[in-house]
This record gives structure tokens, C-alpha cells and sequence, in this order.
């Protein structure tokens, strides 16, 4: 296994690199001018004044060539110097670095969340399909993924925040802040585990092998989780690994119900904005994350699944 | 031009406006205050804008600088286009090139420091030089030199008859000289107004205290919390909740909701921002202005407004509305369907030869599409038929000032910062203007708008402006459609106004009631 996760960890630079590349060309590649939408974020209404761009383009380097550029850029971020924003003139950490760790904090509390809700109930409705707590929480699954985190958290919001005067509306920096935007935020996934569990558990409690442990009269809970938890749990812990990433960077619509300053919202403004230092770095920094979290996953479910683990290479 | 505004907000905003205000409507509250202020109170505002360029005050992050009560300018103005003392106190022209300002004596800085004529002339220097100057004070070689202890004097390459309202931009506010160490400038503890940063979190919040040293006397509030709210419906829910005593720019539905017979201050007002849609005169059908007069008469602008947007802005009938003080109050002519048949019928437009027409617009602007949809039927009311196409602007800018388009519906602003007219009219209808997308071009209005650069009086360049617009329309240079507005709602709050500039909210008397 440890062999495993080292190939992946000395791929991780390779990864990098090439990611490196592509975000770097994307933007660029949108057909808009960097300097006209910098001067756009900072006066929104300014006419595009030939002069006015050729001093910006002179200010931000963006008059040398693309290989230039990317060099330029390249030789700072691997010493750690990410450089400053087009828009806001001030260092791109400063900007990048509290909107990750909000992201992170809310993206793992959410999958944490989701884990706890989700695979419990895919277990247990797994022992009875088509029972009554089974109906219960395939209708709740349901209900989980087809509700738009928009509506969730609006409707959360009036519950908690309005009717219930007990969680503030909006807002970053507190436990109670951080409530109404994580139960959004893992309605999905929570939902998602549960149907996968279900579905994992009901096919494992169906194997021969489940069948000899029963017979040899070992307790049913024991059986549940031991034959039909646990392989469920490494599909899980996958798929956790995939939307770590997502979320990270994704949670825009969560972001700005709660108004809460992650990193989606950031990167998507500064998209917009053609502010690309911080696209670039903040970008940069999700792939990171993302493949730092997919090993950690691949490494849990080699773990948890003894057959996995003999047969990867 | 479309506004400053993220897309973001205005995208993910409209569909939480739409999904979530059913819901918020439903739901009762609110409380009513005895209007007895509260001294030294706390107050929570949920901000429409974040500072999107660091606080940086040649930016549009001046604006927010200026509403938190942080910083002031040389000179005040409203939107009646009437230049006040703020930390000038009068001033004059002493030569054709050149305005005299006298400060207003014993202003402090909120770090200690004193107004004085080298602050005044470090704060206008950095931001005429700053490599993408602001609209206010773009192009005209502004120098400012000390005069004296109490004055400073402040020149133009050329006559400008308007200096002071240039002066009272946001972009022009006066920091202390200590601001200028960085880049942007520190805007923490350096302004002259009634409040003062003492801590920004980001684009998150900012927290505020009360300037005891204001030269405008003790401001009531003891501190404000900006939270910065990007989405119209989250603002709404935070005011519903009670976690923010104002809320800026709530969605029409909702700020209907907040009333005064319960507690709230609720306030709209006429915005200084026009939708127009502009048709291209650089080639056929619209160089031919019985087209254009056929397109004016198609539309029903009471319409509109009125249903199209549901009554969230006015109908437009001409480029300047009630958000100035030299707009128009006027409803817009009907529609006349009859008419404009006819004049399509003499330009050769018929049920034999239609007018097929590309209709583009973007959808940064929440209100454009739902207009270009209502403008497209009334529109084949007429026998046009239009094809909308909705793209990003930036993309599209180049061709729409190359006139490579058709017709174009299009938000814009015809203040600029500056509460006059001139720049507007110079840049968007003169022949040279350099974004003139009409592609108008009229040397009788060019001498119309000739005497803009040298009429100082107030009211003499407002009857300019009166009869610039009446003269754009005669001339079917496009058709204004509709003025956006702006609103806000306070709860147990006095002394709170919203601003058709944008420039004001926390005052010094501002204040929480019981």
C-alpha cells in the first residue's frame, strides 16, 4: 500500500506541472482583454481608453510574451511568491489563503457531516429493503439530490434564522455562522452516501460469505457493519476523495446565500475579473488539494478493503 | 456600459431572487421602533457592493469608502448639480485654467494628523497619477499646488467649468499623507469623516468606530459592522432575521414587504442610470431615422416599467429622468403601432419586405433580458422581427464601438461620478465622442453641447442638458426605455436616507432608535 500512495505522491509534481500549464493558457484563451477587464473591475463604467490599457498592460507585464509570462510566474510560485493581484494591488496569499482555509473548514465539516448522516442510514436501510425506515431514507436521498443547495438554504435559512430566531442568516467566523451553510453543503453528498451505502450493503449481505457468517449464528448488527458497512465505506471514502475537490472550489452558491468568503466565490470573481494571479494560484492550489485528498482517500480505502489493497499496483 | 457589479451577485443573484422571495414574503416580523435614538449604539449594515479593489480610493471601492462615512472630498454636491463646502469651504476661479480652494480650518485626520494644503496637494497628485485615472477627473491635467496656509490652488490644461463638482467624486476624497505609504492607499484610520476603520476582514466585513475629532460634530453611533452581502436575498432574509438594522438594494417583492407601519424606513429612489436600447447609425436600416422614429413608436415604455419589471423602474422618456434635477418627470408618449407602420412602410419596410433586425443585450444586468424579450414582441407588433442575442460585453465592446451591430440594449450611468451631465453627453453623442455607440453624429448638437465647456452656472448647463436630451430624441437617437432604482431598508433607524449617488449612508446623524 505504501508503495502505492509513494508513486502517487512523486506524481504529484508531474500533476502540477501540467496543471500549471493549463491554467495558466485557459484564461487566456477566453477571447477577453486582461487589461480592458482589469480596468472594468476597478471603474465600471471607464471607456477603453487606448493609453489607459497600454499602462496597464505595462504595469502587470502583460506586454511580454505568453512564455514570458508564464515563466515569470512560474519561477515565483515554486519560492512561494504568488505575486499581487491585478485588481485589488494587494498580495495574492493574503487574498487566496483565508478564503482556502474557510473553504477547507467548510468543505470538511460538510463531508464529515455527510459521512455521518449518510452511511448509518444507507447501512440501516440496507438491512430491511423495502422497509419502512429503507422508504424513509431512499425518499430523503432523493429529496437530498434533487434539492438545489439554493432552495435548501433559503428554506434553512427562513426555518432557523426567521422563524426560529436561533442561527444568524449570514455570515463567516463563528460555530453557529458556520451551521446553516454546512447542512447546506452536505445535503448532496449525505444523500449520495446513504443511496450508495444502501446499495453496497444490500449487495454484500447477498455473498455467500455473509451467508456462512450467519449461519455460524454471529450477531446480525455485527454482520451489517463488519460484511456490509465497511465495503460500503470504501466506495464512500472514493467518492468522498472526488467531491472533496468539487467542494473546495465549488461551493459558490452556498458561498453567497451565507455570504460566506470562500474560495469559490473568489476564484468566480476573479475569473470575471481576468484577475489572474489569483486565478492561477487559487486554481493551482484546488488541483493540490484535490490530488492530496484523492491519495488520502485512495489510502483509507486500501485500508478498509483488504482485496484492494493485494491487488493495486 | 453595464455597471461595476461582480457577475457573479447579479447571475446567482437572480435565481435566488426568483426562488427565494415566495418564501420570505410569507413570513411576518419586523419591529417597530419609538423612534427615541439610542446613544452610542452599535449598528449592522448588510452592504450591497464589497470592495472588489482593496479599499482602493481611485477605484469604484471609493464609493463604499465614502457611503461607510470614512471619507469626504474638498466639495459635496447632490444630484441637484449644485457644488457645497466639505473640507473646502468656498473657492473661485482665479484664472480661466485655474480654481482657488480655501480648507476648512481645524480639520483633523483620523490619525492626528492635520488638513492642511500639502495634504490636500499629496492626495489630488497620487490620484491624477495613477495609471487608470478616475472618470471624474480623467484626461483634464489636474495639478494642485499649495496656496498659502489655508488654500490650494488647482489647475486644468484647459478651462474646466466644473472643477468643483469634479472635486466632490468619491475618487477624489483627501486621506491623510500617511495613506499614500502603499498602494493602494491605507484607507484604515486616515479619512476625515465621522467614522473610522478599525479592522477589515476582507471582502467579508469591515468594523467601524465613531471619529471623535470629526469636524462635523459627535456622530451619534458609537460603531458600525459592514457586512458585505453580495446576493439581494440573502440582504433581505439578514434584515428579516434581525441580524442587520439596514439593508441595501432589496428585491422589489421583498422591500415591499418592510413597511413603515412596522418599524422600517423603507426608501426608493430614482437611480441617475438609464436602459436604452441603441440602434447603429453607421449603416442601414437605422442611418435612416424614419426607422428609428418607427422603433421609438413601436415600444411602450409604460410597459415596460410598469409590467415587463413590475413596476422596479420608471419609464424613460428621454435620456435624463427623475434621479436629476434637470430630468425629465414625464410619462412617455404611447406607443403608436399605426405610425410606426407607416413610417416603415415610406423607408420600404412591409409585410412584403420585413425588417429582420439582431437584437443584443448581456445579462450582467438582471432587468435587460426580461426587456429585450418584451421589446422583441412589441416589436413584431410592427412587423420587426428581431433575434435576441445575449453575450458577454466585454467580448462584445469592440464592435459595439466599431458600430459592427444592430441594435443593442445597454445600462448606463449619465452621472459618472460627477453630478453633470457634460461627460455623458460628450462622450456618448458628440461626433468625436469616444463612445458614441449611436454612431450619432450632428453638428447642430455638437454646437448645442458646445457652451458644456465653459458655462460654469448650475442652472445654465442644466437647460443645456434639457435641451441636448430633447434634441436626442427628436433626432430618434435611440430609445431611452427605462431609469433603474435604488432602494434600502432601515430598521429602527433615523437620520438613514438613500442616496440616488450612492456616495452617502453612515452620516454623523445616524443613528438606532428604541
Amino acid at each position: 500500500m505504501s508503495a502505492v500512495l509513494a508513486r502517487r505522491l512523486l506524481a504529484l509534481p508531474v500533476v502540477l506541472f501540467l496543471a500549471s500549464v493549463l491554467i495558466f493558457l485557459l484564461p487566456r484563451m477566453a477571447g477577453v482583454d486582461t487589461a480592458r477587464a482589469i480596468l472594468r473591475s476597478r471603474l465600471g463604467e471607464a471607456e477603453p481608453d487606448p493609453a489607459v490599457l497600454a499602462a496597464i498592460r505595462l504595469e502587470f507585464g502583460l506586454d511580454a510574451s505568453l512564455t514570458t509570462q508564464y515563466w515569470r510566474w512560474l519561477s515565483h510560485v515554486v519560492v512561494g511568491d504568488l505575486g499581487n493581484s491585478f485588481t485589488t494591488r494587494t498580495s495574492v496569499a493574503g487574498l487566496l489563503f483565508p478564503a482556502l482555509g474557510v473553504s477547507l473548514v467548510l468543505t470538511a465539516a460538510a463531508l464529515v457531516l455527510a459521512a455521518l448522516a449518510g452511511i448509518p442510514a444507507g447501512v440501516w436501510s440496507a438491512r430491511r429493503p423495502g422497509g419502512r425506515l429503507d422508504r424513509a431514507v431512499t425518499a430523503t436521498s432523493v429529496l437530498g439530490v434533487a434539492t438545489p443547495e439554493f432552495v435548501l438554504g433559503t428554506v434553512l435559512v427562513l426555518v432557523f434564522a426567521v422563524a426560529l430566531p436561533v442561527l444568524p442568516a449570514t455570515g463567516w467566523g463563528s460555530v453557529a455562522q458556520a451551521v446553516l451553510p454546512v447542512l447546506t453543503l452536505a445535503a448532496f453528498p449525505a444523500a449520495l452516501a446513504a443511496q450508495l451505502t444502501r446499495a453496497e450493503t444490500v449487495d454484500a449481505l447477498a455473498r455467500p460469505h455473509v451467508m456462512v457468517a450467519r449461519s455460524k449464528g454471529i450477531e446480525e448488527r455485527a454482520v451489517l457493519w463488519r460484511h456490509g458497512g465497511r465495503l460500503a465505506l470504501t466506495s464512500v471514502t472514493s467518492l468522498s476523495g472526488l467531491f472533496f475537490g468539487g467542494l473546495l472550489g465549488g461551493a459558490v452558491v452556498v458561498e453567497v446565500v451565507f455570504a460566506v468568503p470562500g474560495l469559490g466565490g473568489l476564484l468566480y470573481d476573479s475569473v470575471v475579473g481576468q484577475d489572474l494571479p489569483v486565478v492561477q494560484s487559487g486554481l493551482l492550489a484546488v488541483v493540490a488539494v484535490a490530488a492530496l485528498a484523492s491519495i488520502a482517500a485512495e489510502g483509507l480505502q486500501l485500508a478498509l478493503d483488504p482485496v484492494g489493497r493485494s491487488t493495486a499496483t | 456600459m453595464p455597471a461595476a457589479l461582480p457577475t457573479r451577485r447579479r447571475r446567482v443573484g437572480v435565481v435566488l431572487t426568483c426562488a427565494a422571495f415566495a418564501l420570505v414574503t410569507a413570513c411576518g416580523g419586523g419591529g417597530a421602533g419609538s423612534g427615541t435614538v439610542v446613544p452610542d449604539a452599535q449598528l449592522t449594515i448588510a452592504m450591497q457592493f464589497a470592495p472588489g479593489a482593496g479599499y482602493g480610493i481611485d477605484t469604484d471601492d471609493a464609493l463604499v469608502v465614502s457611503q461607510l462615512g470614512v471619507s469626504e472630498s474638498l466639495v459635496a454636491s447632490g444630484a441637484d448639480g449644485v457644488a457645497r463646502p466639505s473640507l473646502a469651504t468656498e473657492w473661485a476661479r482665479t484664472d480661466p485654467r485655474t480654481w482657488r480652494f480655501v480648507l476648512r480650518p481645524n480639520v483633523t485626520f483620523q490619525d492626528g494628523t492635520p488638513l492642511n494644503p500639502a495634504a490636500v496637494v499629496k492626495a489630488l497628485t497620487w490620484v491624477a497619477g495613477v495609471s487608470a485615472p478616475p472618470r471624474a477627473i480623467k484626461g483634464i491635467g489636474l495639478t494642485a499646488v499649495a496656496d498659502g496656509a489655508d488654500a490650494v490652488k488647482v489647475s486644468t490644461t484647459a478651462p474646466d467649468p466644473i472643477l468643483p463638482l469634479r472635486l466632490s467624486s468619491s475618487n477624489a476624497a483627501i486621506l491623510a499623507p500617511s495613506a499614500y505609504a502603499s498602494n493602494p492607499p491605507k484607507v484604515q484610520d486616515t479619512g476625515t469623516g465621522p467614522m473610522r476603520i478599525t479592522a477589515v476582514n476582507g471582502t467579508q466585513s469591515a468594523t467601524l468606530a465613531r471619529f471623535d475629532g470629526y469636524w462635523g460634530g459627535r456622530p451619534q453611533l458609537a460603531g458600525v459592522t459592514a457586512n458585505y452581502v453580495s446576493d439581494p436575498a440573502a440582504r433581505a432574509l439578514s434584515l428579516r432575521a434581525g441580524d442587520v438594522d439596514i439593508a441595501q438594494e432589496l428585491p422589489e417583492s421583498s422591500a415591499l414587504e418592510f413597511t413603515g407601519s412596522n418599524g422600517f424606513v423603507n426608501q426608493t429612489v430614482a437611480s441617475p442610470r438609464t436602459d436604452s436600447l441603441l440602434l447603429s447609425q453607421s449603416a442601414p436600416p437605422f442611418r435612416d431615422i424614419r426607422v428609428r422614429q418607427a422603433i421609438t413608436k413601436a415600444i411602450d415604455r409604460t410597459a415596460l416599467g410598469e409590467q415587463a419589471l413590475a413596476g422596479s423602474a420608471v419609464p424613460a422618456s428621454e435620456l435624463f429622468g427623475p434621479a436629476v434635477a434637470w430630468g425629465s418627470q414625464e410619462r412617455p408618449p404611447a406607443p403608436d403601432v399605426e405610425g410606426a407602420k407607416a413610417l416603415l412602410a415610406q423607408a420600404g419596410y412591409g409585410p412584403q419586405n420585413p425588417l429582420r433586425v439582431s437584437l443584443g443585450t448581456y445579462a450582467n444586468r438582471a432587468e435587460l433580458p426580461t426587456l429585450a424579450t418584451a421589446v422583441q414582441g412589441m416589436l413584431r407588433a410592427v412587423g420587426v422581427e428581431a433575434t435576441i442575442q445575449v453575450a458577454d460585453y466585454d467580448a462584445k465592446e469592440p464592435d459595439l464601438l466599431a458600430g459592427r451591430y444592430q441594435m443593442y440594449l445597454l445600462s448606463r450611468s449619465y452621472l459618472l461620478d460627477v453630478p453633470d451631465a457634460g461627460a455623458t453627453l460628450t462622450s456618448d453623442y458628440s461626433c468625436q465622442g469616444s463612445y458614441n455607440i449611436n454612431r450619432y453624429c450632428s453638428q447642430a448638437f455638437d454646437a448645442l453641447i458646445a457652451p458644456l465647456g465653459t458655462t460654469t452656472d448650475p442652472a445654465a448647463r442644466q437647460e443645456i442638458f434639457q435641451r441636448a436630451a430633447a434634441q436626442l430624441n427628436t433626432d430618434a437617437v435611440g430609445v431611452p426605455l427605462v431609469h433603474t432604482q435604488a432602494n434600502g431598508v432601515g430598521s429602527k433607524v433615523t437620520g438613514y436616507t438613500v442616496d440616488p449617488l450612492a456616495k452617502t449612508l453612515v452620516t454623523a446623524g445616524l443613528a438606532k432608535t428604541e
